[in-house]
């Protein structure tokens, strides 16, 4: 098993993905299957991505308390799906961003969501942002 | 760095309005249980990574890669952070994701399996079109 380098820089690239692409032709579908590869290979050599995959085109929705309600996947409410992710290496949102314009998808409705990567959840940042309200509000007279 | 991984399953994590609400002592303690999930899961050797998400971000779509600020956090939809996880089935997966201590405050798991090939070769050579299949 391959352990993902574990770090909290980088960026994590979410590819949404419509299903337009079943409208295409033999060939193009051939050419968008090899570009997606191709563009994948090229970050994962380069060291720029250290994790990326397509998703299966199935899965799970887990919710309520204790995860009692389990639907199929996402892709019964939705057109719309995480495609696949990657892990990337670079130091800049700039870098992200440039990467996230090269993928293939977007000439087919696909979006690209990009995130930085952290190691303090949000409610934490909340958290801290109360405490720090606590210390500033006056004391009771 | 990982080449293709066998039995991947990710965890994407939905909804980061779940603290809202909440006092600091419950989103600490919230907080605190999320953690120590994730290093056991990574201790057991059933998750490989994860990381929580800063709540900005940016999305690019279009043929001429359009730039804009988002997703907002302030959504139900919103992704929050993701666990990589290495284990049997779908079904270990979706067992996992039923002990994420934001599930009682309205935090939503899609689980998803890693894909062994692409989806769209996959679905080609189902349709007859055997020539993709080998991309």
């Amino acid at each position: 098993m391959n352990a993902i380098e574990m770090s909290n820089d980088g960026y994590l690239l979410l590819l949404h993905v419509n299903e337009s692409w079943k409208e295409l032709g033999r060939e193009e579908l051939e050419k968008y299957v090899a570009q997606n590869h191709e563009w994948l290979e090229h970050l994962m050599t380069s060291g720029k991505a250290k994790g990326g995959q397509a998703l299966a085109r199935s899965g799970a929705m887990v919710s309520g308390k204790n995860g009692r309600s389990i639907t199929d996947g996402p892709f019964t409410e939705s057109k719309e799906v995480v495609g696949g992710y990657l892990l990337l290496n670079v130091e800049t949102f700039e870098e992200a961003v440039a990467i996230a314009k090269g993928c293939p998808t977007l000439a087919f409705g696909g979006k690209v969501e990009i995130r930085p990567l952290t190691n303090v959840c949000a409610s934490e940042t909340r958290l801290e942002e109360l405490k720090w309200e606590e210390q500033l509000a006056p004391a009771a007279a | 760095m990982n080449a293709q991984l066998k039995n991947g399953y990710m965890l994407i994590f939905r909804g980061n309005e779940w603290h809202k609400g909440l006092s600091p002592e419950e989103m600490q303690n919230i907080s605190d249980q999320w953690m120590a999930w994730f290093k056991r899961l990574m201790d057991e050797g059933k998750a490989i990574a994860g990381n929580p998400l800063e709540p900005k971000g940016k999305i690019v779509s279009g043929k001429s890669g359009h730039v804009v600020d988002g997703p907002f956090a302030e959504s139900k939809e919103a992704v929050g952070g993701y666990f990589l996880l290495v284990v049997r089935d779908l079904d270990e997966a979706v067992t996992i994701a039923r002990q994420c201590p934001g599930l009682p405050y309205g935090a939503k798991i899609e689980v998803r399996p890693v894909a062994g090939e692409c989806p769209m070769a996959a679905e080609a050579r189902a349709e007859g079109q055997p020539a993709l299949a080998t991309a």
